[in-house]
C-alpha cells in the first residue's frame, strides 16, 4: 500500500435506464480531493466505486493498487467510508461498542481494542459518551461517532459522501477541521463549496461525466459563476 | 422504549460479574420462580433477593420501580385474566413470578454491556457451529435489531410530527406506507454500511 493513487480508465456505470457515470478517466494522488456537482451528477456513484460498493459496467479502476471489484474485502480494510446519514452506519447499540465493531476480526486483544476505542473517542470529544446509547447522541455527535468508527481502523483512504449535509454550521466546522488535520488521503463529496475550496484538488461531475479537474478555487469559482 | 442497550455504567459486583454467569443465574432463578409450586416463602424470598440485588448494583428502589412501571400494562393484563379464570392465590402467584423474572432480566441488561451479552450468546451458541450456523452472525443480527429499534421509532416520530404540522388527521395509511418506505431505505443503507465496515 505504498501508492496513494486512484486510477480510473474509461469507467461507466449503467443503472439500466440511465448512465450514472459515463466514460470517466482520471488519475488522482492528491492528499485532499473534493468532488462537487449537482444532484444526480454521479458523485455518490463515483465515491461508491472507490470501495467496491458499486462496480463499473465498463472500464476499470484501481485504488491504492487494488481492484475494488475483485479485491474488495482486502481494499475495504484500507478504505474508510463515511455516509451522509450517520444513523445508517452506526450498527451497534452504544458508542464504544460501535467503534469497537470496526476492529473485529483483526486479531487484537480485548484490552488493545478498549485502548484504541477510548483514545479515538477522547480525541474527538466523545470520551464522556463511551457508554451512551447511540440514539441519544445529537446529529453532529452521531456523525463524529461514525467518523471515530472509521478512523479507529486507521484507513489509508477516507471517502466521505456529503458528510456534513445534515449538520449545522458548528458541527460542519468541527468535521471540516477534523478532516484538515488527517494525514490520510481523503475523497470528500460535498455541496459545501467552502469545504471544497480547502482541498488540494477538485473534481466536478455533470450528468455522469467528469467535466473538470483542477485547482479547487478555480473549479468552484466556475461552478458558482454558472449559477450566478 | 428500549428493552436492551440500557446499560448503566457502574462498578458494583453485578457490573463486574461475567455476562455468562449472570445469564446462567438468571436462567436458574427464573426456573426457581416458575417450576416449584409457589409458596409465600419462595416468592417472598425471591422478592427480597431481587430488591437486594438492585441495591447491590447501585440502582436503588427508583430504578426497580421504573422497571416495574414499564411493564404495568402487562401486569394489569395478566392480573385481570388471572383473576377471571384462576383462584386468587394462583393468580397473584403468577403475576409475582412473571414480574420477578422480567425485573431480573432487566437487572442483567442494566448491569451488562450489550457487547458482553452478545459475546456470551456467541459462546452459548457455539455448539451450533456443527450445524452450519454461525453464532457471530446471530449475535450481529441481535445487535442490529437492538440498534434499529430507536431508529425506526425516530422515523415514526418524524412522520407523526410531519402529519401534525400539516394539520391533518393522523391517518393509518398515510403513516404505515411512508414508515415502510423509510425503513426499507434504512435497511438498504445499513447493508451498505455493513459492507463498507467489513462485516460481509
Ligand atoms: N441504485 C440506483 N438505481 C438506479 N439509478 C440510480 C441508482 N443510484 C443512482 N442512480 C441514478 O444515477 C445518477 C447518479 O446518481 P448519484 O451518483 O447518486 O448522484 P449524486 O450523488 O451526484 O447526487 C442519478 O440519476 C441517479 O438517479
Ligand atoms: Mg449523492
Amino acid at each position: 500500500m505504498s501508492t496513494r493513487e486512484i486510477v480510473l480508465n474509461g469507467v461507466s456505470v449503467d443503472y439500466g435506464n440511465r448512465l450514472a457515470l459515463e466514460n470517466v478517466s482520471t488519475r488522482l494522488d492528491a492528499h485532499r480531493i473534493a468532488v462537487i456537482g449537482a444532484n444526480g451528477s454521479g458523485k455518490s456513484t463515483f465515491a461508491r466505486l472507490l470501495n467496491g460498493l458499486e462496480a463499473p459496467t465498463s472500464g476499470s479502476l484501481s485504488v491504492h493498487g487494488l481492484d475494488p471489484v475483485r479485491q474488495g474485502k482486502q481494499l475495504r480494510r484500507h478504505v474508510g467510508f463515511v455516509f451522509t446519514n450517520p444513523d445508517a452506519q452506526i450498527v451497534m447499540p452504544t458508542v464504544a461498542e460501535d467503534v469497537a465493531f470496526s476492529l473485529r476480526g483483526r486479531g487484537l486483544s480485548k484490552s488493545e481494542i478498549a485502548g484504541r476505542v477510548a483514545s479515538v473517542l477522547a480525541q474527538n470529544g466523545l470520551g464522556d459518551h463511551a457508554d451512551a446509547p447511540a440514539h441519544t447522541l445529537s446529529g453532529g455527535q452521531k456523525q463524529l461517532l461514525a467518523l471515530c468508527s472509521v478512523l479507529v481502523g486507521e484507513p489509508d483512504l477516507l471517502v466521505a459522501d456529503e458528510p456534513t449535509t445534515l449538520l449545522d454550521a458548528a458541527n460542519t466546522r468541527r468535521i471540516a477541521d477534523l478532516f484538515s488535520a488527517l494525514e490520510q488521503q481523503i475523497v470528500l463529496v460535498t455541496h459545501n463549496l467552502r469545504l471544497a475550496e480547502r482541498c488540494d484538488i477538485a473534481l466536478r461531475f455533470d450528468g455522469g461525466r467528469l467535466v473538470e479537474q483542477g485547482d479547487p478555487v478555480d473549479v468552484v469559482g466556475r461552478y458558482e459563476r454558472e449559477f450566478a | 422504549m428500549q428493552p436492551l442497550g440500557l446499560y448503566r455504567p457502574g462498578s458494583s459486583v453485578l457490573h463486574r460479574a461475567g455476562a455468562g454467569v449472570k445469564l446462567i443465574s438468571l436462567f436458574v432463578l427464573a426456573l426457581a420462580a416458575s417450576v416449584p409450586p409457589p409458596s409465600i416463602w419462595l416468592l417472598g424470598g425471591l422478592s427480597v433477593l431481587v430488591v437486594t440485588l438492585y441495591l447491590l448494583a447501585g440502582l436503588g428502589f427508583r430504578e426497580l420501580a421504573r422497571q416495574i412501571l414499564m411493564i404495568r400494562w402487562l401486569i394489569l393484563l395478566v392480573t385481570v385474566t388471572g383473576l377471571l379464570f384462576l383462584p386468587l392465590d394462583v393468580a397473584l402467584a403468577n403475576v409475582t413470578r412473571m414480574t420477578l423474572v422480567i425485573v431480573l432480566a432487566g437487572l442483567v441488561t442494566l448491569t451488562t454491556r450489550t457487547s458482553a451479552l452478545l459475546d456470551a450468546f456467541e459462546v452459548a451458541l457455539s455448539p451450533l457451529r456443527f450445524a452450519g450456523i454461525n453464532p457471530q452472525r446471530i449475535s450481529l443480527v441481535l445487535a442490529l435489531s437492538i440498534r434499529t429499534v430507536p431508529v425506526i421509532a425516530g422515523f415514526a416520530q418524524q412522520l407523526r410530527d410531519a402529519q401534525r404540522s400539516r394539520g391533518g388527521r393522523v391517518s393509518i395509511r398515510a403513516f404505515v406506507v411512508p414508515l415502510l418506505v423509510l425503513s426499507l431505505r434504512h435497511s438498504d443503507d445499513l447493508a451498505d454500511a455493513l459492507i463498507a465496515r467489513g462485516a460481509d
